[in-house]
C-alpha cells in the first residue's frame, strides 16, 4: 500500500513543500512543469471544495457555485478515490492544505493527516528558526519525521 | 505541553529589549521592531494553537478575542486575560492582562517612557488573527510599566477577508 | 544612571517572586526563533551572528546570577572559581535545563580552560548555528557578574555510537594567576 506523493499548500496557492515517494514518470521529465503540477494540484481540491460545499443536501442556506467563503465555511471534502490512486486533503483552519496521495486501498488517513499537521508540521517547521510563514522550506528533520511516520503507517517500506 | 521557566523567558525578552535598543537608539523604532517580531511569532504560533486547542474554524471576531484571552494567553504564557470594552458593532474590544510575564523585574526610566516594552503581545495578536484571515490593528492602551492602573491592549478588527481563487482562469 | 519616575514605590519594593511561574516552552522557542532573525538580519556571517545571541545571553546570565544566588543561596554568591564553576554546572544547569549538566572537568592543555559538557538540553543544532552560543552567553554573564570574566565558547563534539554531539561550553578566564591568587587568600 505505497504512498506517491505529499504537497502542502499555503493559503495564497503556493506550495511550500512537496515529496513525491513514488511517481512513475517524474514531473520534472514529463510534460509540464513543477510549478503546473501545483498549479493543478491546487485548481483540484479548491474546485471539490466548493462543489461539494455547493452540492451539500444538508445545507439549507444553499451556496452558489463560486460564492466568497471563509475557511471552514461549508463542508469539506477529506478524500477522495479513482481507479489509480486516492487523494487524502486536509485543510487547517489557517488556510494550511495538506495534500497526500496513496494507493486507491488505502483506509482513512483524516488523523494521520491531522498528526502531520499538529505535531510534524508545527513542532519541526513552524518552530523552525529559519522557516518564514508562508514560503517554501526543506528542513532535514521535517522531512525524515515525515518519512518515518509514513513507515510506521505502512505506506513506505 | 512542555514548561521553562517564566524568569528565563523573561529574562531573555528583557536582554532581547535592550539589544534593540541599543541597536536602534530610537524608542518610536523599538516599539515598531517589538511589534514586527510579534508579528511574525504569530504567524508561526498560530498553528499551534489551532491544532492544540482543536479549533475547527475561526469566522467569528468576538468568538476569536475570546479564545485569545481564555485559551491563547493560558496555552503559551500561563496567564488569562479579561475581554471587555465591547463597542456597539462588535467590530472593537479591550484585552486586559492583570499578569504580564514579559514584564516581570521590569521597570522603566524616564529616558524611555515612550517604550511600549511589551508591544511584541500586540504584533502576535496582529499576526496570529492575519493568518485566520482577519486584519486587525491592536495597541497598548494602558502599560503598568508606563504607571497606568491595568495593561489593556484595545483589538479592533479592520476587514474579516474570504478565501479568493489566487490564479487567474485560462 | 537611570532614574526611576515612581519614587520610593518602584520595582525593588513590591515583593520578590517565588520564582514557581511557568510558561510554554513552545512561548520561549517562538521568541527564540525571532531573536535569531532578528540578529540574523543585523549581521553579515555566522560568526556575528553568534557573538550578538552571546551578547543576549550575557545579558541574561549577569540578571540570572542575581536571581539565583538570592533564592538558592541565601543572597551568598561564590567566591572561589572552583566553586563558581560548580554552581554553574549544578545550580545554574539544573536551572536552565531541570538537571545538572553531565561532566564539569579542566582542560589536559591549559590550566585556564574548564569544560562543561552535556548532552541534550541545549537546542538542537539548527542549520549552521550553533544556538548554544546563546547558553554560552548565559555563562559569560554569570561569570562576568560574579568576578570571573572568561570568554566562552560553545562547541559541539561527536561523540563515537551517539547519534547526537555533546555540547561542550569551553570557558578560557582572564587573569587566570589573579584568580588563583584570590582564591589562596581567602
Amino acid at each position: 500500500m505505497p504512498c506517491f506523493t505529499f504537497y502542502i499548500f499555503n493559503r495564497k496557492g503556493a506550495c511550500q513543500y512537496y515529496h513525491e515517494w513514488q511517481r512513475l514518470k517524474p514531473v520534472r521529465s514529463g510534460a509540464g512543469s513543477q510549478e503546473e503540477d501545483f498549479k493543478l494540484m491546487f485548481g483540484l481540491f479548491w474546485s471539490m471544495r466548493a462543489l461539494s460545499s455547493a452540492l451539500d443536501p444538508k445545507n439549507p442556506a444553499k451556496q452558489q457555485m463560486g460564492a466568497p467563503q471563509r475557511i471552514g465555511d461549508g463542508c469539506s471534502f477529506n478524500s477522495f478515490r479513482t481507479s489509480a490512486y486516492k487523494l487524502h486533503f486536509l485543510e487547517s483552519p489557517s488556510g494550511l492544505k495538506f495534500v497526500l496521495t496513496t494507493d486507491p486501498s488505502v483506509g482513512s488517513l483524516a488523523e494521520a493527516l491531522q498528526y502531520i499537521y499538529a505535531s510534524l508540521f508545527v513542532e519541526l517547521v513552524a518552530k523552525n528558526p529559519l522557516y518564514t510563514p508562508g514560503e517554501p522550506f526543506l528542513f532535514e528533520p521535517f522531512s525524515a519525521a515525515l518519512n518515518k511516520y509514513m513507515r510506521t503507517l505502512g505506506l513506505l517500506s | 505541553m512542555e514548561t521553562i521557566n517564566a524568569e528565563i523567558f523573561t529574562l531573555t525578552y528583557g536582554s532581547m529589549v535592550r539589544q534593540l535598543i541599543a541597536d536602534y537608539e530610537d524608542v518610536e523604532e523599538v516599539n515598531k521592531q517589538l511589534d514586527k517580531m510579534g508579528y511574525s511569532i504569530g504567524q508561526r504560533l498560530i498553528d499551534e494553537f489551532l491544532a492544540k486547542s482543536k479549533t475547527q474554524r475561526c469566522a467569528d471576531f468576538r468568538d476569536a478575542a475570546e479564545k485569545i484571552a481564555k485559551v491563547g494567553f493560558r496555552m503559551f504564557l500561563n496567564v488569562t486575560a479579561a475581554v471587555t470594552g465591547w463597542n456597539a458593532e462588535g467590530t472593537e474590544c479591550s484585552l486586559i492582562l492583570e499578569d504580564n510575564p514579559l514584564a516581570d523585574f521590569v521597570e522603566l526610566p524616564e529616558q524611555l517612557a515612550g517604550l511600549k516594552y511589551s508591544n511584541l503581545l500586540c504584533g502576535v495578536i496582529r499576526g496570529a488573527l492575519e493568518m485566520v484571515n482577519m486584519e486587525v490593528e491592536c495597541t497598548f492602551v494602558r502599560d503598568v510599566l508606563q504607571g497606568d492602573d491595568a495593561n489593556e491592549m484595545r483589538l479592533k478588527l479592520l476587514s474579516s477577508s474570504t478565501e479568493t481563487y489566487p490564479f487567474k482562469d485560462e | 544612571m537611570f532614574q526611576s519616575k515612581y519614587g520610593s514605590t518602584g520595582i525593588v519594593d513590591k515583593p520578590f517572586r517565588p520564582g514557581k511561574q511557568e510558561v510554554a516552552l513552545s512561548a520561549f522557542a517562538y521568541l527564540f526563533s525571532e531573536l535569531v532573525q532578528y540578529c540574523q538580519s543585523r549581521v553579515s556571517n555566522i560568526s556575528e551572528l553568534e557573538r550578538k545571541l552571546d551578547e543576549v545571553g550575557h545579558g541574561v546570565g549577569l540578571r540570572l546570577l542575581e536571581v539565583l544566588a538570592y533564592r538558592e543561596r541565601g543572597q551568598r554568591r561564590e567566591t572561589r572559581l572552583l566553586d563558581m564553576l560548580k554552581f554553574v554546572h549544578s545550580t545554574l544547569w539544573r536551572y536552565l535545563f531541570g538537571r545538572q549538566a553531565r561532566d564539569l572537568e579542566q582542560s589536559n592543555t591549559a590550566e585556564d580552560e574548564y569544560m562543561i559538557s552535556d548532552t541534550g538540553g541545549v537546542p538542537r543544532e539548527m542549520g549552521h548555528l550553533n544556538p548554544a552560543a546563546f547558553v554560552a552567553g548565559i555563562v559569560r554573564g554569570t561569570l562576568d557578574g560574579a568576578g570571573f570574566p572568561a570568554r566562552v565558547t560553545a562547541h559541539y563534539v561527536p561523540v563515537p555510537g551517539q547519534p547526537r554531539p555533546k555540547t561542550v561550553i569551553l570557558m578560557k578566564f582572564q587573569n587566570y594567576q589573579a584568580i588563583m591568587q584570590r582564591d589562596k587568600q581567602q
